[in-house]
C-alpha cells in the first residue's frame, strides 16, 4: 500500500541535513544538521526489514507460522544509533570548547585554520 | 638486487656506484683547481644577496622568493577555496558525490 | 587455544581492551599505565605480525566469530550468517603499516607528552585508533567495516582536539568530525541500500551476487564519496591539514596510516566488491583525483608558512601518487595486466614509503616544535646547530618524500610514473612536477629551520624520541637499498590480492 514512501521520506531527511550542513552557519546547527542525516539513514535501515503484517522477531513467543519483522536491520540500526551517541556527544564537546574560546558558534568565525 | 618497474628497472646499488663514479670525477675536476686564491678576502664570504652583515638567516619565507611569487597567482586562487569554513568543507563533499554520481551512473 | 587461529580477532580486542583498561593503570600508578602499554603494542604487533606470516605463508586467514570453524560462516544453504574476518595479503600489509607506526608512535609519545597534559587520555585514544585501524583492514564485513570507519574516527577526532586549552585543536577536531560523520554516514546508506538489495552484509557474498543495477551504482557512489573524503583527497582534503597541524607528533603518524586504510577500504570496495563490474570510468575518476590531489597539494604546500601545515599539505599530496597508481592500475588492468600490476603495486609500495617518509617528517616537527617552542617559518633558525640528528632526519624525510634516489620514495614514485606514463604521458610529467615542488617546499623547510645562524638556544630532543625517528629512519633506508626484496615479498602478494586474489578471496569465505 504505502510502497516506497518510507524511502523517500528517508531521503528527504537526508537531504534536509545536508541542507543545514551546507547552509546554516550555526555549529549547533550543523550538528543538528548531521543528526538529521543520521536518523534518515536509521529510519532507512529499519525501513528495509520491515515485513507487512510482520511480528517482533523473538522466536520463542513467535506463534508456529508467524511472519516476522528482519532482525539483522534493526540490530545495525541499535549500533548505528549507538555510534551516533558517541559522535554527537564528541561534537557538541567540541562546540562548548570551541564557545568557551571564542564566544561565539558563528561558523564564519571560527576560521583559525584556513589557507 | 634489481627491481622491474614495468619499462625499465631500478638497482640501489648501481645507482650508488655511478654516484660514487661521479662523486670521484667531481673530486677530479676539484683537485684540478686553482690552488692560488687568496684567502681571508671578500672572495670567501658567503654571497647572500649583497647582505654583507656576518650571521644573517635567509628565512623560510624569503627562499626561493622568486618561485614562490611566480606560482602565487596560482596558489593564492587555490588558498581562497581552503576558507576553513565548515559548510564549504561539505559542499566540496558533495560536489565531488555529484561528480561521481554522474561517472557511476551516467558514465558507466 | 590456539592462538595462531584466533590471532587475526585478538589482534583487535587486545588493542581495544588495553585501551579502555589504560586509565584504570593510571589511576594507580603511571608506571603501571606504561607497563600495562608496552604489553598491549608488543602483544598487538606480534600478533599482527603471525596473522601477516600466515597471510604470506598459507593464504588468507578467514574467522568467523561465534562459531567453531571457518566454515560455519556459511549455512547450509549457502547464506552468510555470522560476522566474519578475512585477512588478506593486502590486509596484512594494512596491519604492518599500523603496527610499525603505532609502535614507533608510542616510543616517540613516552617523553613527547607531558604528564600533566592528558598523556593518559592520549595514549588511550592511539591504542583505540590502532584497533579501528586494525579492524578496518582485517574485517569482511560491510558493517563492521563502518563500525570500525567510526571507532577511527571518534579516536582520530579526540586524539586532534583533547588540547583543549589551545583553540586551535579543538576547531581543527570539530571540523574534521563533521566531515568524518558525513562521510561515514554516506558509507551507512551505501550499506543499507545493500542491504535493501541483497540482503547480505558479508563482503564476498555481496561480491558473488552484485549485478550492477542502478541501487548498487548509487551505493557505489556513496561508498566512494566516503571513502575518499576519509583518504583526503582534494578537494576532499580540507580537514586533512588542519588535523596534521593541530594534532600532537605521535598521534599525527597514526592519523596518516589512517587515511591509507581508508585508501585500502576504498580499494577493496572497487576491486573486490565491484571487481566484477570494472569500469575504465571509475579507474579514470580515481586518476583524476589523484592527481589534482597531488598537484593541488604540492602546490598549496609552497605557500605555508608553519611548518605543521606545510608537512601537512606534503602529506595530503602522497595520498594522491597512492591513488594515481592504482587508479592507473583500475583503468588499464583489463586491457595490459602486466602495466596494470606494477601501477597497482606502486601504488601500495608507496603507502609503506609514505608512512615512513611522512611520518619521519612529522616526528621531526613535533621534535623542533617541543624544542624551540614555536613553528612558524619566519621565526626558525639555526636549529641544526643544537638538533644535529632532528636537522638529518628531516632532511633524510625530505628528500625520501620527494622521491630522491636512492631513497624509498624514488623506487615506488618511479613506478607509478612509469605506468601513468603508459595511461598518459601528461600524467607522469604532473606527477614529477609535483615531486619537484615538493622537494623545493621540504629544501626550503629545511633551510629555513635548520640553517643558518643560531636563533635562539633549543632544549635538547630527549632520547626516546630520537630512537622513535631513528628507527623510522632507518626504515627509509632499508626500503630504498632493498626495494626489490619488500616488493616481492610483501608488495606483489598484496597487489595480487587486489587483482588476481578476487576469486580466491571469495572461495575463502564462501567456501565454494
Amino acid at each position: 500500500m504505502i510502497g516506497n514512501t518510507p524511502f523517500a521520506v528517508c531521503m528527504v531527511l537526508v537531504l534536509l541535513g545536508l541542507w543545514a550542513l551546507l547552509f546554516r552557519r550555526n555549529l549547533i546547527k550543523i550538528v543538528i544538521g548531521i543528526k538529521l542525516i543520521e536518523n534518515g539513514v536509521n529510519l532507512y535501515l529499519v525501513a528495509t526489514g520491515y515485513v507487512r503484517g510482520g511480528i517482533v522477531p523473538i522466536y520463542t513467543y513467535a506463534p508456529p507460522d508467524a511472519t516476522m519483522v528482519l532482525p539483522t536491520p534493526q540490530a545495525l540500526t541499535l549500533t548505528s544509533i549507538v555510534i551516533g551517541l558517541a559522535t554527537t556527544a564528541l561534537m557538541l564537546a567540541f562546540v562548548v570548547v570551541i564557545h568557551r574560546h571564542k564566544k561565539t558558534l558563528d561558523g564564519c568565525k571560527v576560521t583559525e585554520l584556513s589557507g | 638486487m634489481t627491481l622491474l618497474t614495468g619499462h625499465g628497472f631500478w638497482n640501489p646499488l648501481l645507482w650508488l656506484a655511478a654516484a660514487a663514479g661521479v662523486t670521484v670525477l667531481a673530486l677530479v675536476v676539484w683537485a684540478r683547481g686553482r690552488r692560488d686564491y687568496t684567502r681571508g678576502t671578500d672572495g670567501e664570504l658567503p654571497f647572500l644577496s649583497g647582505e654583507k652583515m656576518e650571521g644573517a638567516h635567509v628565512g623560510g619565507g624569503h627562499l626561493y622568493w622568486g618561485f614562490v611569487e611566480g606560482l602565487r597567482p596560482y596558489v593564492e586562487r587555490l588558498r581562497l577555496f581552503h576558507t576553513g569554513l565548515v559548510n564549504d568543507y561539505v559542499g566540496w563533499l558533495v560536489v565531488i558525490l555529484a561528480v561521481v554520481f554522474l561517472i557511476v551512473l551516467v558514465g558507466g | 587455544m590456539n592462538l595462531a587461529a584466533h590471532a587475526p580477532i585478538l589482534a583487535i580486542v587486545v588493542p581495544l581492551l588495553g585501551a579502555f583498561a589504560l586509565p584504570l593503570w593510571a589511576k594507580l600508578h603511571k608506571l603501571l599505565r606504561d607497563l600495562w602499554l608496552v604489553l598491549v603494542a608488543a602483544g598487538t604487533a606480534a600478533l599482527t605480525v603471525l596473522v601477516a606470516v600466515q597471510v604470506y605463508t598459507a593464504g588468507i586467514q578467514v574467522y568467523t566469530l561465534g562459531a567453531a570453524w571457518p566454515r560455519d560462516a556459511v549455512a547450509p544453504g549457502g547464506f552468510p550468517i555470522r560476522i566474519v574476518l578475512a585477512v588478506d595479503a593486502l590486509s596484512a600489509f594494512m596491519g604492518l603499516i599500523a603496527a610499525l607506526v603505532a609502535v614507533v608512535g608510542f616510543v616517540y609519545a613516552w617523553r613527547y607528552l607531558a604528564e600533566d597534559e592528558g598523556k593518559t587520555l592520549a595514549l588511550t585514544l592511539g591504542t583505540l585508533l590502532w584497533a579501528g585501524m586494525l579492524g578496518m583492514a582485517f574485517t569482511g564485513d560491510l558493517f563492521n567495516l563502518f563500525v570500525f570507519f567510526e571507532v577511527t574516527s571518534i579516536a582520530a577526532c579526540g586524539l586532534i582536539g583533547y588540547r583543549t586549552w589551545s583553540s586551535r585543536g579543538p576547531e581543527a577536531a570539530f571540523k574534521t568530525m563533521v566531515m568524518y560523520t558525513v562521510g561515514g554516514l554516506f558509507v551507512l546508506l551505501a550499506i543499507a541500500l545493500l542491504y535493501g538489495e541483497y540482503g547480505a552484509l558479508n563482503l564476498a557474498h555481496l561480491a558473488r551476487l552484485i549485478q550492477g543495477t542502478t541501487v548498487d551504482r548509487i551505493a557505489l557512489g556513496l561508498l566512494l564519496g566516503g571513502l575518499l573524503m576519509k583518504a583526503g583527497a582534494v578537494p576532499l582534503h580540507m580537514w586533512a591539514p588542519d588535523a596534521y597541524g593541530e594534532a600532537p607528533a605521535q598521534a599525527v603518524i597514526l592519523l596518516v596510516a589512517n587515511t591509507q586504510i581508508s585508501l585500502y577500504a576504498l580499494f577493496r570496495v572497487l576491486f573486490t566488491l565491484y571487481g566484477g563490474l570494472a569500469d575504465p570510468a571509475i579507474g579514470w575518476l580515481v586518476v583524476a583525483l589523484g592527481t589534482l590531489t597531488l598537484l593541488v597539494a604540492a602546490l598549496m604546500a609552497v605557500v605555508q608558512m608553519d611548518l605543521g601545515r606545510l608537512v601537512a599539505f606534503g602529506a595530503v599530496s602522497q595520498i594522491g601518487y597512492m591513488l594515481l597508481g592504482v587508479g592507473v592500475g583500475l583503468t588499464v588492468i583489463a586491457a595490459r595486466p602486466a602495466y596494470g600490476l606494477v601501477a597497482i603495486q606502486g601504488g601500495i609500495f608507496h603507502m609503506l614509503n609514505d608512512a615512513v617518509a611522512i611520518g619521519l617528517l612529522f616526528l621531526a616537527v613535533g621534535a623542533v616544535e617541543k624544542a624551540a617552542g614555536n613553528r612558524n617559518l619566519g621565526n626558525l633558525g639555526g636549529l641544526g646547530h643544537d638538533l644535529k640528528w632532528t636537522a638529518g632526519f628531516f632532511l633524510l624525510g625530505s628528500l625520501a618524500l620527494a622521491g630522491i634516489p636512492p631513497l624509498n620514495g624514488f623506487a615506488s614514485k618511479l613506478m607509478i610514473y612509469q605506468s601513468s606514463f603508459l595511461l598518459s604521458p601528461i600524467l607522469s610529467a604532473l606527477a614529477i612536477l609535483a615531486s619537484i615542488l615538493l622537494l623545493a617546499v621540504f629544501v626550503k623547510a629545511f633551510q629555513g629551520a635548520f640553517l643558518g645562524p643560531k636563533l635562539s638556544r633549543p632544549e635538547p630532543v630527549p632520547v626516546p624520541m630520537l630512537v622513535a625517528m631513528g628507527v623510522l629512519a632507518l626504515g627509509i633506508l632499508a626500503l630504498g637499498l632493498f626495494p626489490n626484496l619488500v616488493v616481492r615479498y610483501l608488495v606483489m602478494p598484496a597487489a595480487d590480492a587486489l587483482w588476481k586474489g578476487r576469486d580466491l578471496y571469495l572461495r575463502a569465505v564462501l567456501g565454494r
